[in-house]
């Protein structure tokens, strides 16, 4: 028990070092100002808006299908064989996935 | 920044999902069910267009990206068609923009999983919080322990390696998470209890033990971990608590000291965290005593000896005498004498001297005298035919004005009074004070003076009475105080009008220059100003019908009004019996009396361990009544507790309880009494459909009637002497009936159909408003003669309704469930029947948040005869604990904010780019269209905390000189 409580993390030995409890009644008086920013530094860059793209989930599925088929299927044996016995060589090597 | 929303799609029921991938490949959003959206981050750290990929998965509960995966991996917590529940893991092809199976899955875990923690190197895999059960999982391990039954509503990291995690649950219990690793292998988990904190929502572990509780359910808290368990076992030690309000789900505004100023009395937390939260602006002063003296014209607290840290004097002046009181060895205030005073005629000034003496100013001399003997020690004399007019003193110096503009200067030494300066004005002095704040706390190097005639306030040198400064304040209202101050080291000089006005300079103390004059209205009568400690920080008090304490705060003035009547003169008096207290004159009577922390808002929190829903004050009872539930939990069995309470309005203890049937649920409770029946009632409605009749008898709720309705009373309204009640899709009017036996009961009278559900209701002479689930807002009428209600117009948007309220006889406003406010109006003068059957809508504007309910009402006093009294307002209250308030401008001013808001939308950039109009604009499922008619008040008075360049160019640009500005939102500012 005292070993999985104890050893709490600490980056700096300093912080939290000066505080004391306060009175439970009385709440923290806090009040941060609120910032009021008059200059342009948090503007983004111009050249970065995010947008989705508008081409439908189908469609996009459709067109990639369609490309694929469109590749020239005779050069594919060629390069296949080598391809592949490379990866069954890499695999032999790695022993856990992930 | 950028619009990730689709135009189609159906919104997550469990919420919006945004996560990063740990190694900043992509950013994932789950905002439609069905639907994962990736934000690809290129290898330069730009953003790159958004993609959508098909989620099977449609029940989704949540989703994590795996720590240390070579190709950016989710895990998806989902729920089937069968309601159990399972994880899966995807990884995300950027290149085919499409998911690939992932490296492994877990099926049928806990029912009531719902939070997936993914753990970092060396471990990785994720831990998947269950209610009953707790299981890591990962591609090659698989481990679980069973949990006392309960909810995990937050968690936080403790160690870097992920090996300790913080949980806190639905009843604010904390405990600590341990997986227990061999090798960077888990070989299992392990939970210790730690104590018991707010209900969490967020749980960060700062740094050495020092965690931080966010909670919205009731206060957050920044908490200790001790090594040790205290006496209840807690290894939990609160350090530090921060109010929060939300979710404020029913308030009141009433006036409990009768004082005229609103206080707002809200139902706030959840669960056990429930709270009633008493909010009050101003400051208040707690009266340690008080006696009758009438008359007073000035009051100043002596000291016994220069030493002294204590007042032993009270020096009170009346028109024809000064009388001395000071506290005696029993505490006591009695009546007293100082030899050396003169007091048969009025005293103009006295203060404190060097040298154990103390110095009285009256119309005809200055007087020194000693503080051990009481004796006097020297006087001057004022010369032949002049009168002291007005006089001025610290520690080592006195500065009087006699007529004909006679301005004389005093060094004080021991024993001695010398006239060091004389110099003579063209006018006569109205006020002057010599306040020491420069390095020397008892000598002032400059003196400041209010002049007659020429309307001015002028700064001279001492001891030479060099003129530095000479300011025109312009109008015709004389000074009526000046005050030399200095706030968190800026100096100022304040400057009283005769009008209850105030000025303020900063000043420069080395060549005495004055700027960024600033004028606001604190009340309508002559100021007084005074300044006094409290908890060693100097204030200053302005004594007038509008008592207000002046302080700074970030380096800015705030005025916050004293909760007192009128008050015609102050002055700290600090002793032994009551530090750190202040002497007040107030209408005929002398009060001492403590002041409250100085903050512009004070919140009383009463926990209550249960949940307010409703709430409602009686003024005849002096009483509160809510409707409230108790979650208890006894060994496993969950169990909820359906009460009515009363209240004491001063105490806030329950003095008496009636106990709801099992289920059935407090929706609406009311005060009001009926025709022909003198008596007050409380009457409650309930959810299984019942109106209760209370009444409060030697302080106990007595059930006096009792009707059955067919479904939820969602509100009731007091209606022409009778009762009023929303009945899931029926409005019901209900008459007040004495029965042959004598006894009364509630009876049917009319009711009107022809709603989704009636949730909110207000009523005006006799019209009713009611606010729909879903469709808006709709104008009742109630037909005397036929005994009818019938509908009279709608607005036809299709809004779910959160609350509403009547703004006046024409308009009528409204709050929604996207988090808009908007008003309609009555379209009387419309020339056909479907114009005059419609309720046009004329304001929109996003706010923002979720209200439960409006109140007419305000937190501060109003003047009557104050412009901003003639303003009226409502009161919001929000799920987010958001007290806010909406006020009905005049056109005139209407205009010129609007253009006040336009150039500071200019001015002030929203953070990252964010438009302050694309904010604003009326936001829902169905439409987004620019605010109208309302404008933003906090942007508004943040003009007030811009710097002067800022504020110059915003005044060019509006044709209006800054200080009128100022003066027209400070103006603002006092109406809340």
């Amino acid at each position: 028990m005292g070993s999985v409580l104890g050893d709490w993390p600490s980056y700096d030995p300093h912080n939290f070092s000066q505080l004391r409890p306060s009175d439970p009644s009385t709440p923290s008086k806090m009040t941060p100002t609120t910032y009021q920013p008059t200059h342009n530094r948090t503007l983004p860059p111009p050249d970065q808006v995010i947008t989705t793209e508008t081409k439908n989930i189908l469609l996009r599925h459709i067109y990639q299908r369609a490309e694929e088929k469109l590749r020239p299927k005779r050069a594919a044996p060629e390069h296949l064989l080598p391809e592949h016995g490379c990866k069954q060589l890499r695999a032999s090597v790695q022993d856990t996935p992930c | 920044m950028g619009d990730v929303s689709d135009r189609i799609g159906r919104p997550t029921d469990n919420g919006q999902i945004g996560i990063i991938d740990p190694e900043c490949r992509l950013i994932g959003l789950h905002l439609y069910d069905g639907l994962f959206k990736v934000i690809p981050f290129d290898n330069k750290g730009q953003l790159k267009e958004a993609f959508n990929i098909r989620l099977e998965e449609l029940q989704v509960l949540d989703i994590k990206f795996l720590y240390g995966c070579s190709k950016p991996t989710i895990v998806v917590l989902y729920q089937d068609n069968k309601d159990a529940r399972h994880v899966k893991t995807y990884e995300v092809s950027l290149k085919d923009k499409d998911f690939v199976e992932g490296p492994w899955s877990q099926n049928n875990l806990d029912n009531g999983a719902a939070l997936l923690i993914p753990v970092p190197p060396p471990l990785c895999g994720v831990l998947i919080i269950g209610e009953e059960t707790i299981v890591y999982c990962s591609a090659n391990a698989f481990k679980a322990i069973p949990i006392k039954p309960s909810i995990t509503r937050a968690y936080g990291r403790v160690d870097s390696d992920g090996s300790r995690y913080l949980l806190g649950d639905y009843n604010g219990l904390l405990q600590l998470l341990v997986i227990t690793h061999e090798k960077e292998k888990v070989t299992g988990l392990k939970i210790e209890l730690l104590g018991e904190t707010s209900i969490a929502s967020t749980i960060s572990y700062l740094d050495n033990a020092v965690v931080y509780i966010g909670s919205s359910y009731g206060d957050s808290q920044l908490i200790k971990l001790n090594m040790h368990p205290d006496a209840k076992g807690s290894y939990v030690e609160v350090l530090e608590r921060y109010v929060n309000l939300g979710p404020i789900v029913d308030f009141c505004v009433v006036d409990l000291e009768r004082q005229g100023q609103g206080q707002v009395v809200t139902c706030s937390g959840a669960y056990k965290d429930g709270s009633l939260r008493v909010v009050r602006n101003g400051i208040g002063i707690n009266e340690q005593a008080s006696v009758e003296l009438q008359g007073i014209k000035g009051m100043w607290s002596l000291r016994s000896s220069t030493e002294d840290a204590f007042d032993t004097f009270l020096v009170v002046s009346f028109i024809s005498e000064t009388r001395i009181l000071a506290m005696n060895m029993e505490d006591e205030l009695e009546e007293t004498e100082i030899e050396g005073f003169c007091s048969e005629v009025q005293t103009l000034f006295c203060h404190d001297a060097v040298y154990n003496q103390l110095v009285q100013v009256t119309s005809s001399s200055v007087r020194l005298v000693s503080s051990i003997t009481r004796e006097l020690r020297n006087e001057w004399n004022a010369p032949a035919g002049y009168s002291i007019n007005v006089a001025t003193a610290n520690a080592t110096q006195v500065l009087l004005a006699t007529g004909g503009g006679h301005l004389v200067y005093l060094e004080i030494g021991d024993g001695v009074l010398t006239e060091v300066k004389h110099s003579q004005l063209e006018y006569e002095v109205s006020c002057l004070d010599i306040n020491p704040i420069g390095e020397n706390p008892s000598y002032s190097q400059l003196a400041v003076v209010g002049m007659w005639t020429d309307i001015s306030v002028r700064l001279f040198s001492l001891p030479d009475l060099n003129l530095i400064t000479k300011e025109p304040l312009g109008g015709e209202i004389i000074p009526r105080s000046v005050l030399l101050c200095a706030f968190e080291g800026i100096s100022y000089l304040l400057c009283a009008l005769g009008d209850g006005h105030l000025l303020n300079f900063l000043l420069n103390t080395t060549t005495g220059e004055l700027t960024d004059r600033k004028k606001i209205s604190l009340g309508t009568q002559p100021i007084t100003l005074r300044t006094f400690s409290s908890k060693n920080t100097t204030y200053v008090f302005a004594a007038s019908d509008r008592p207000t304490v002046i302080y700074s705060s970030n380096k800015k003035l705030l005025y916050s009004n004293v909760n007192l009547k009128e008050v015609s003169h102050m002055c700290p008096f600090n002793t032994a019996a009551f530090p750190d207290s202040l002497a007040i004159a107030k209408e005929g009577e002398l009060t001492i009396g403590t002041i409250d922390d100085i903050q512009k808002l004070h919140i009383r929190s009463i926990l209550l361990g249960e949940q307010p829903r409703r709430i409602c004050h009686q003024e005849q009872s002096r009483t509160f009544a809510i409707c409230s539930v108790k979650y208890n939990q006894s060994g496993g069995d969950e169990s909820e507790m359906h009460v009515i309470r009363l209240l004491d309005d001063q105490t806030f203890d329950f003095i008496s309880t009636y106990p709801l049937d099992t289920f059935e649920y407090g929706c609406s409770i009311l005060s009001c009494s009926f025709s022909d029946d003198s008596s007050v009632y409380y009457c409650v409605g309930t959810a299984y459909g019942r109106i209760l009749v209370f009444m409060v008898e030697d302080g106990k709720l007595q059930l006096i009637a009792e009707k059955e309705t067919k479904g939820a009373v969602y509100s009731l309204n007091a209606f022409n002497g009778k009762l009023l009640a929303a009945i899931n899709q029926k409005i019901q009017l209900y008459k007040w009936m004495l029965r042959d036996d004598g006894s009364r009961e509630l009876q049917s009278e009319c009711g009107h159909h022809g709603h989704i559900l009636a949730l909110y209701v207000q009523t005006r002479g006799d019209f009713i408003v009611v606010g729909d689930l879903m469709k808006s807002i709709s104008l009742l009428i109630y037909k005397h003669e036929e005994g009818a209600i019938e509908e009279r117009a709608r607005d036809y948007n299709a809004n779910w309704m959160s609350a509403v309220e009547i703004l006046d006889d024409d308009v009528y406003l409204g709050a929604e469930n996207s988090f808009n406010i908007f008003t309609v109006r009555k379209n009387s003068e419309g020339a056909t029947d479907e114009e005059r059957g419609r309720l046009d809508v004329v304001g929109e504007y996003h706010l923002g948040e979720f209200i439960n309910r409006f109140r007419h009402g305000s937190l501060v006093m109003r003047l009557p005869d104050s412009d901003v009294g003639q303003i009226p307002t409502v009161i919001f209250g929000s799920v987010n604990g958001v007290i806010g308030v909406i006020a009905s401008l005049p056109h005139e001013q209407y205009v010129f904010l609007e253009k006040l808001q336009t150039s500071l939308r200019k001015v002030i950039k929203g953070v990252g780019g964010l438009s302050h109009e694309h904010w604003r604009s009326f936001n829902n499922e169905k439409k987004t269209v620019e605010a109208k008619n309302f404008l933003d008040g906090d942007l508004i008075e943040s003009f007030l905390d811009l710097n002067r360049s800022k504020m110059d160019e915003i005044a060019k640009q509006m044709g209006v000189s800054v200080e009128e500005l100022c003066k027209r939102v400070e103006d603002l500012t006092r109406l809340h």
